[in-house]
């Protein structure tokens, strides 16, 4: 007895290149988008040498709307990426399998394009709610998987470019050579992709856009929750610095005059207000009033040159992020703070008490807390 | 048009061959290598044919429309929400994951549940007004 293998017969009449098309139009954007402001993020935290000084200090909302920006176009793939998989699911099982070596490398490379688009959509997700059951580490693998996905996207387009081309609009040919009677059914399916779109936005993206809080089912994070209302990563306890004393924090601030302050000259030096959004790389973020010393006033009575770069240290015993770096334009600029107080209160502790850095459109995870020393580098 | 074509191709595979070469450095490069295989294998071994058996079972009929829509809203919230719903361990702090998500999901589908049950009955109203015979 042979026994005979043969494709699974597909009977749904959606699986077919318009409806491709139209998901693509909407889900090729938000890889692009997401990819982009990925690069950004990326390069904000780890600038090369030759970028260093150049990383704008402006806009100040920046990094909150890039990274906000990130997870929510992530966010919205999620439903796109998988109805445009059902559409195509069929094309898994096309007979034979391979036809020649071009038809090989086409299908090698939907099949990267597949397994990184849900990879980077799935560690993504996971990331902003905390949870790593990968044995391997983040960031590094998100960032290369998303070279490797663009690529496999770009090279997607550039086979594709003659099957979207004749299925971009309801009139392009190709979709008026598809059944007529498809169009209604075609419609009401892609009206359903768009609701679950927007229902994904709408119960998570409140946690960057903090007017639409109360929306909020499914974020990780809540722009109310945290102590001052403002969301916390690193405690104070996590971090082992715990409250630290008044009467025994020193401010090194370590320039060609090197000198040292104890808080309650930090209090007397001129204090300002600003208006800042401390914006996590998890995507959260929100505005707060910050008041406290200027980074640029400590900078240039130690003498700094103008052009100085500022390494950052913490207090912190525990974790990443002890030390982070200012760049020449971050370092000059008026809004940049060594906070003292929040809200109108003094620092909570798990906010950095009693000094921790704010500056600019920059990513929450280099606003370093419990600040101990200010470092100038030439 | 040819041409271009094979220039954005070369693009995409220059950018693969750099996506390629930050994966050789990566400590554990075999684990990345499971983790990739093992979200095709999900997809397409699991998720996908309990989603096409759900539309054939339950997407029929005059309904067919709302039914499947509900039922990709509801999908679509449910997987976004899978990661606040079942992360385990203790969370870092008060802040992180700091509402009530079972109830939170338990909302979003009775609200997407009753807006698909009105979706016909305005329609039906609109259309006896727009014909009173």
């Amino acid at each position: 007895m042979k026994l005979r293998v043969s494709p699974p017969v597909f009977k749904g009449r959606l699986h077919d290149a318009r409806t491709a098309t139209s998901i693509g139009r909407w889900l090729g954007p938000a890889f692009a988008l997401c990819f982009v402001t990925g690069l950004v993020s990326h390069f904000m935290q780890h600038p090369p040498n030759w970028l260093a000084d150049h990383i704008p200090s402006r806009p100040s909302w920046g990094y909150r709307v890039t990274q906000g920006l990130h997870v929510a176009s992530g966010i919205a793939a999620v439903p796109l990426l998988l109805a445009k998989l059902w559409t195509v699911y069929p094309r898994l099982f096309e007979w034979p399998p391979l036809r020649s070596a071009r038809h090989a490398l086409e299908r090698l490379s939907v099949a990267v394009l597949v397994a990184g688009a849900v990879f980077e959509l799935a560690t993504g997700l996971l990331n902003t709610a905390q949870w790593y059951p990968w044995p391997f580490s983040f960031v590094p693998v998100h960032y290369a998987v998303a070279w490797l996905v663009t690529g496999a996207l770009v090279v997607h387009i550039a086979v594709k470019a003659p099957e979207i081309r004749a299925h971009w609009s309801r009139r392009s040919p190709g979709t008026l050579a598809l059944p007529a009677q498809d169009g209604a059914d075609r419609r009401s399916l892609l009206t359903a992709v768009g609701a679950a779109v927007g229902a994904v936005t709408l119960t998570t993206v409140g946690q960057s856009v903090t007017p639409l809080k109360d929306l909020i089912l499914f974020a990780p994070r809540h722009p109310d929750h945290g102590p001052q209302a403002l969301p916390v990563n690193r405690t104070a306890a996590a971090a082992g610095v715990g409250r630290v004393a008044d009467e025994r924090y020193r401010l090194v601030v370590a320039g060609p005059r090197p000198y040292t302050l104890t808080l309650d000259e930090l209090r007397t030096l001129p204090q300002h207000e600003v208006e800042l959004p401390i914006a996590c790389v998890e995507g959260w973020s929100r505005s707060a009033h910050w008041t406290g010393v200027r980074v640029v006033d400590l900078l240039e009575r130690s003498g700094a040159p103008a052009d100085a770069r500022v390494r950052v240290v913490s207090l912190q015993l525990r974790g990443g992020y002890r030390v982070s770096e200012l760049g020449r334009e971050h370092a000059r600029d008026p809004l940049t703070l060594l906070a003292l107080r929040l809200n109108g209160e003094e620092l909570d502790p798990d906010h950095g008490y009693p000094a921790r850095l704010i500056a600019p459109n920059r990513p929450g995870v280099l606003q370093t807390k419990w600040v101990g020393r200010l470092e100038v580098l030439s | 048009m040819k041409m271009t074509r094979v220039l954005v191709g070369a693009v995409g595979v220059a950018f693969m061959g750099f996506g390629a070469s930050l994966l050789t450095d990566v400590r554990d490069p075999t684990g990345v290598l499971v983790w990739l295989g093992g979200a095709v294998a999900l997809h397409d071994a699991l998720l996908a044919p309990l989603v096409l058996l759900a539309g054939l079972v339950l997407v029929r009929g005059r309904a067919r429309g709302p039914v499947r829509g509900a039922l990709l809203v509801m999908g679509a919230l449910t997987v976004v929400a899978l990661p606040v719903l079942l992360r385990p361990g203790r969370r870092a702090n008060a802040s992180v994951l700091p509402l009530d998500y079972p109830r939170n999901w338990l909302i979003a589908l009775a609200v997407v549940a009753t807006v698909t049950a009105l979706v016909p009955a305005v329609r039906a109203l609109r259309r006896r007004r727009r014909s009173p015979s």
